[in-house]
């Protein structure tokens, strides 16, 4: 399974929430692909998102959890770094320049729509103006939603609308240039039209960035990913191109989940 | 079915009568202070200081000493919060640390008082505008405590999460976003615990005492508002009388337009 083709994979990781007795994650094995989108899928409680939310290790914000095993990510050169090793701050927040996630809920800062863009650059130290003012329009472009907001880039991002604001939370992660982007239902707090409008950003995007995307969505699982991933109690069931899964899964499981007949 | 009926008007004309009772009372308040104060207001009581029969020299101080105990404390207590909030939530120290200060704030504030005289005016051998200042500042500290505490509850973690996510350090993201998602809240604890502090009396009694002269020394005796209308109002003449009632109704004023301040900022905090 080792080969150039997996930005990141998880290999026998398991992870333990603080207090809890048992793992949430059971020795999971799952490749993220370069430049391809990656569907996981599964009942709610199975562990989906706690998995996503390992990839850039924001679960460190709280105290007492435990990693197992491994999660690499492909570094420059082409070689897989284990970032379960990471330990710094600084570590971190250099994993997580390169790993960029969007939320259920949009979450935009309290501030202008510019500065929420530039924001995460001003982080990561781009310090010059015109810079920032360029890559701020590259973002906002490459998140399609440059259009309507080019002529209120000082207003407050508060008062846009939740679609609006989901995009300007893609165009926010995407100004970093990362690597991966991972998705955590970024659609299930949006109307039809925004939801529409993300999923074709989404497909869009995956030409610079591999995305990872959490979903209770099945339509959308199989619109959007090449690969999909079942889980089930924290177990991973079953992985392959979403094609296989949807029209011929291997496991009972597999199916009767997306058939509908539970979960 | 009727039965339930009749009790329910019973419970709403008491409650109804409750509360008539107790905005009656607030009114009588407020109307004797406006009859009595604007009767005895005079341009000049601004002009000229308590020697002479005016409260310039009064509003000036008490301002002052209220002021740098707000620069004092907001700082202090925001951090502190920031602390319990956002570094150590559930944590034992914290827990402690809540419940004192949820304790000081109910304290009595002639014991703030006493605390200072023993620790600072009786040391130092005199009263003085910093002793005053002293008391205010840990009358107010256990407010800004608790209100920064609980206005960063209200900031979701989601905010917090995707700051991080961006590559933001913690501290960055606390100063940067959590603190400007709670300003409005925080803005408005600050204002309301400035109301509070600037019409106290007891904790200024014997630390700043009073003065009738206008000063800026902070080492004097320090002119305060509060303590004169305590004076002058147990004074036997009516000229001292006047004065007292014009100088509850500038106080009254005064706290009343930093409440509504506040009030109107929290309503308007979606904007």
């Amino acid at each position: 399974m080792s080969n150039n083709k997996d930005i990141m994979r998880a290999e026998d990781f398991s992870f333990t929430y603080p207090g809890a007795p048992a793992p949430t994650l059971k020795s999971i094995n799952l490749p993220i692909e370069k430049n391809k989108i990656t569907a996981l899928i599964g009942p709610s409680g199975c562990g989906k998102s706690t998995l996503l939310r390992a990839f850039n290790r924001i679960h460190d914000l709280y105290p007492g959890l435990k990693y197992d095993g491994k999660l690499l990510l492909q570094k420059q050169d082409g070689t897989m770094e284990n970032i379960l090793e990471l330990k710094s701050e600084s570590d971190l927040v250099r994993l997580r320049q390169r790993v960029g996630m969007i939320f259920q809920k949009p979450t935009p800062f309290p501030m202008s729509i510019y500065e929420n863009v530039a924001y995460g650059l001003k982080l990561s130290g781009v310090k010059s103006k015109s810079e920032l003012e360029g890559r701020v329009e590259e973002a906002l472009k490459g998140a399609a939603i440059w259009d309507e907001v080019k002529d209120r880039m000082k207003d407050s991002a508060m008062g846009m609308s939740g679609g609006q604001q989901q995009r300007l939370c893609i165009a926010r992660a995407v100004a970093l240039k990362p690597d991966v982007l991972l998705f955590d239902e970024p659609t299930s707090a949006l109307d039809p039209i925004s939801t529409g409008a993300i999923e074709e950003l989404v497909a869009e995007l995956k030409s610079e960035v591999s995305i990872a995307i959490v979903t209770h969505n099945m339509q959308q699982a199989s619109r959007l990913s090449d690969y999909t991933a079942f889980m089930y109690l924290g177990d991973l069931i079953e992985y392959n191109k979403t094609k296989k899964i949807f029209m011929n899964p291997d496991e009972k499981l597999t199916e009767d989940y997306i058939t509908g007949r539970f979960g | 079915m009727k039965k339930r009926l009749t009790i329910n008007k019973i419970i709403l004309a008491l409650s109804t009568l409750s509360a008539l009772i107790g905005m009656g009372f607030l009114f009588w308040i407020l109307g004797t202070l406006m009859y009595k104060g604007l009767a005895t207001m005079h341009w000049d009581i601004f002009t000229k200081d308590l020697v002479n029969g005016g409260i310039r020299n009064l509003l000036v101080g008490q301002f002052v000493m209220a002021i740098i105990a707000t620069v004092i404390a907001v700082p202090l207590g925001v951090m502190a919060g920031i602390y319990l909030r956002e570094y150590n939530s559930d944590g034992k120290i914290s827990f402690v640390i809540r419940n004192l200060s949820d304790i000081m704030m109910s304290a009595p504030s002639i014991v703030i008082g006493v605390f200072v005289y023993a620790l600072y005016v009786d040391r130092v051998g005199h009263f003085g505008g910093w002793g005053g200042i002293i008391a205010l500042a840990i009358m107010m500290l256990p407010i800004i405590v608790s209100t920064t505490d609980n206005m960063l509850s209200l900031v979701p973690k989601e905010l917090r999460e995707a700051g991080i996510a961006l590559g933001g350090s913690k501290h960055k993201i606390i100063l940067q976003i959590v603190l400007k998602a709670a300003k409005i809240g925080l803005t408005t604890g600050i204002l309301l615990s400035f109301a509070r502090i600037v019409g106290e009396t007891a904790p200024l009694l014997f630390t700043s005492s009073n003065s009738q002269f206008f000063t800026l020394n902070l080492n004097d005796q320090f002119p305060s508002l509060t303590v004169s209308i305590y004076n002058l109002a147990t004074y036997p003449d009516q000229a001292s009388k006047d004065l007292a009632w014009a100088a509850s109704f500038v106080l009254t004023v005064v706290v009343l337009v930093i409440n509504l301040g506040g009030r109107y900022l929290t309503r308007n905090r979606k904007k």
